[in-house]
């Protein structure tokens, strides 16, 4: 799914903290999003992930505006994913059990991506007693499972130990191959950009430089 | 100072002779109570839920309200559910008024702002979190509400056991509304009422005991449920 961004304009208050003309996400492309603290890169995903109503200008979606088709077809992982207090596999189920797949699809989806994540020995664990990282890679597999069209990452690998950074960055790679999904990163490593992205756009003081 | 060491070993006997009309008291007092309290968190605790995450037009007016009926005092809701199920009232020809069921309808109203109050607050300050999860999973605002008072459940819980507190523990609107008819509409807090100013204090210390082994019931279910979760 291709996003386009038209005359993006949000103010906390009086403070204009994006200003952006246009942007633009190629479908089966992994975007980065860097720049420094500030510079408004989760407003600007918030945005895109329909999470943020208020602002000015408008975003299309393959030319449509946001409605509850896409909003199905889009997903969002935090840079700490609150994760429910219920067992990993009912966390990664969640979104299937939206879906109303039936309980096979389920057990077979949620097998499939704990395997892609390196998760399976912590399905039956409780959510919310997880490691940061554990946790990072149930909030990916739970996003994953329900194979969106667009990825929206905000850091999502920012405090994780190097293995852990390791296996979602494959697991990305390896999701945008199967499914062509639009997926877009925030992240303030360049590195990372650099082995994970096929574009980078960078922000500063709301701006695209 | 003996009447008082009295009062409780003659408590003591009624209860552990398991006298009827103790036993009906105190039956009564739970059937009211816990029906006013499920009443009113079937409805109301999803309807917090859902008020306390929904942006609209004058959410702070209504918080301010909610949070001011929270301390609406018993006696007002029994006069205002008497007014209405009197004889002469709007509902007068339902013949209400002096039964279990007009109890329980004035409980209900004064549970109510209590649970819809506390749970619309936990929503407000702890759900959003959970609401843009559900969101962002392709969930709609429904699925948002069932998926808070899944994930708060052990906060809705305690929600619910405190509007049963409130309702078990309040004398005035059962007062009003119920009559302390003996045999139909006696509950322990107005048998208390009553045999406190008739100098029966057996009777009343023996209820009171009975609403403390209540009260530490529930609040050990709590304890227990709170550590489990």
């Amino acid at each position: 799914m291709k996003i386009e961004a038209y005359n993006i304009r949000k103010k906390y208050q009086e403070n204009l903290v994006l200003n952006i003309n246009y942007i633009s996400f190629k479908e089966g492309l992994i975007t980065g999003i860097t720049g420094p603290n500030g510079s408004g890169k989760t407003t600007l995903l918030h945005i895109l992930g329909g999470l943020d109503p208020n602002f000015e200008g408008r975003v299309l979606y393959d030319g449509r505006e946001l409605n509850k088709e896409i909003l199905k077809d889009l997903t969002l992982v935090f840079q700490k994913p609150y994760l429910f207090k219920r067992s990993v596999f009912d966390n990664i189920a969640y979104p299937m059990v939206l879906r109303k797949e039936n309980p096979k699809t389920i057990k077979e989806g949620v097998k499939e991506i704990s395997e892609i994540l390196e998760i399976n020995d912590l399905l039956d664990k409780k959510g919310h007693q997880l490691s940061g990282g554990e946790g990072q890679k149930v909030a990916l597999a739970r996003a994953m499972i329900f194979k969106p069209k667009v990825l929206l990452l905000d850091e999502a690998t920012s405090s994780l130990d190097p293995e852990a950074v390791k296996t979602i960055e494959e697991s990305i790679i390896k999701y945008n191959e199967k499914t062509s999904a639009t997926i877009i990163v925030i992240t303030h490593d360049m590195e990372q950009s650099k082995r994970l992205c096929n574009e980078v756009v960078s922000l500063e003081l709301g701006r695209v430089v | 100072m003996d009447y008082i060491s009295q009062g409780f070993v003659e408590a003591f006997k009624l209860l552990l002779q398991l006298d009827p009309e103790v036993y009906e008291i105190i039956f009564l007092s739970i059937f009211v109570s816990s029906s006013a309290t499920i009443l009113a968190a079937l409805i109301f605790v999803p309807l917090g839920v859902y008020l306390g995450i929904k942006p609209f037009r004058g959410k702070r007016m209504f918080s301010r309200l909610v949070y001011t009926f929270m301390s609406i005092p018993s006696v007002v809701v029994g006069l205002l559910v008497a007014l209405i199920l009197a004889r002469r009232g709007p509902l007068g020809f339902l013949g209400l008024l002096y039964t279990p069921k007009a109890m329980i309808i004035a409980q209900t109203f004064l549970v109510v702002p209590l649970i819809l109050g506390l749970t619309y607050n936990m929503a407000k300050t702890r759900g959003k979190q959970i609401e843009v999860v559900a969101k962002t999973l392709g969930g709609t605002r429904w699925d948002s509400v069932v998926l808070i008072i899944r994930e708060l459940r052990s906060d809705i819980f305690i929600h619910i056991v405190t509007g049963f507190s409130r309702a078990i523990s309040e004398v005035g609107a059962v007062m009003i509304v119920g009559g302390n008819i003996k045999y139909q509409t006696r509950v322990i807090t107005t048998t208390i009422s009553m045999m406190n100013s008739m100098g029966d204090y057996p009777m009343a210390i023996a209820l009171g005991t009975i609403l403390m082994i209540i009260s530490f019931v529930i609040h050990s279910l709590i304890y227990s449920y709170s550590r489990e979760d």
